[in-house]
């Protein structure tokens, strides 16, 4: 009987094949936000807001990730853009592979990525599928408690989006402790209010996605 | 849920890694899970029960070994070991921390011949 030491985690072929799209994504120049939350959180509703005041200045891909079906994709291919589904089938996630399987149908140089991951606050935290970063929706009807709940994407997401503020009247949320709760897990997270319904909000966010698109242009000329 | 793909990726890891060590039989697999993971334990021991039969890994069992969460405060200068994910120093309760560890999930060592 023999011990051997092994000392690698078990998630390292997604971990190295994350890296390799990260690395394919950096030479395209592309942003790529991974977008995770609950079913019907508002992730459609998010990105389509960002689409339709972005579309006209920057070339916007948007990836959907859903167990079946292609309704989404449907929606965001009405604005007129680009659309490419991945159907996770058994999966409660995007993984690096699924994503490095679309590789291939990227054929144009796009500023910015939006992925939708599959609804669900749990798996998809877990593996990286090369994005630049996690972008965490939460909306309020899901209570402000949710942060401590799933810590670990909160933790994970450099920013988190509170969603459906245009209800805030009638459901029991606070903002202030949804905002204790998230810097409990994550001090540094850049937290906006929207409503993606009226659109609030979408201007501060904006402004940050075109700051990070500026930068990575910026990285990517040296 | 998504624990049959991790299982999956600890299979496959543990039997690469036996082959590489000649290693036909492995009896133990050591693995290391930190607590501020998404990792049940009870889900990867019902997958691995599946997914190690016709492998090198047919009579493994997975001893589990937690790994507490730890985070260091940069205004207190102090480590603490915390039983729940709330990242902010017990002793002070500054948000300047850092995560020491909590977060692993890899394997340690595996037994076998
Ligand atoms: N009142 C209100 N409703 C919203 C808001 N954002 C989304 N909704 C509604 O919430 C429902 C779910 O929105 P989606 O954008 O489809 O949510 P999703 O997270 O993409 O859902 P799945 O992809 O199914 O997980 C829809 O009926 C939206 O119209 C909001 O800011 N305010
Ligand atoms: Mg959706
Ligand atoms: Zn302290």
């Amino acid at each position: 009987m023999k011990r051997i030491k092994i000392l690698k985690p078990v998630l390292v072929s997604n971990q190295q094949r994350a890296r390799e799209n990260r690395t394919f994504f950096d030479r395209m120049g592309s942003l790529v936000i991974n977008i995770i939350a609950s079913p019907g959180a508002g992730k459609t509703s998010f990105i389509t807001n960002l689409v339709k005041r972005m579309k006209n200045i920057h070339r916007i891909l948007v990836v959907e990730g859903d167990i079946k079906g292609q309704i989404d994709s449907e929606i965001i291919s009405k604005l007129g853009i680009d659309v490419i589904q991945i159907n996770t089938a058994t999966e409660c996630h995007l993984d690096a592979f699924m994503t490095a399987q679309i590789l291939p149908k990227i054929r144009k140089r796009y500023d910015l990525i939006l992925v939708e991951n599959v609804g669900n606050l749990v798996c998809p935290a877990e593996f990286e599928i090369g994005e630049d970063y996690k972008l965490a929706i939460l909306s309020t009807p899901e209570g402000h408690d949710k942060p401590l709940k799933y810590p670990l994407l909160f933790h994970l997401s450099r920013v988190v989006v509170i969603n459906k503020c245009d209800l805030l009247p009638y459901v029991d949320f606070s903002i202030d402790s949804a905002k204790k709760n998230i810097r409990k897990e994550n001090p540094k997270a850049l937290i906006f209010e929207v409503s993606a319904k009226t659109g609030e909000g979408f201007g501060e966010v904006i402004a940050q996605v075109e700051k990070e698109i500026n930068a990575g242009k910026k990285k990517s000329q040296h | 849920m998504h624990e049959f793909s991790v299982t999956k990726s600890l299979v496959d890891l543990c039997n690469e890694e036996a082959g590489r060590n000649n290693i036909e039989d492995v009896k133990k697999i050591h693995l290391k899970v930190g607590k501020f993971t998404g990792f049940s334990p009870d889900s990867i021991r019902f997958y691995f029960e599946h997914l190690k039969v016709n492998t090198r890994c047919r009579h493994a069992s997975i001893v589990f070994e937690e790994i507490a969460i730890r985070i260091k405060c940069s205004n207190c200068c102090k480590d603490h070991t915390i039983e729940d994910p709330v990242l902010l120093c017990p002793a002070c309760g500054s948000d300047r921390i850092e995560l020491m560890s909590g977060r692993e999930f890899y394997v340690a060592s595996i037994e076998g011949e």
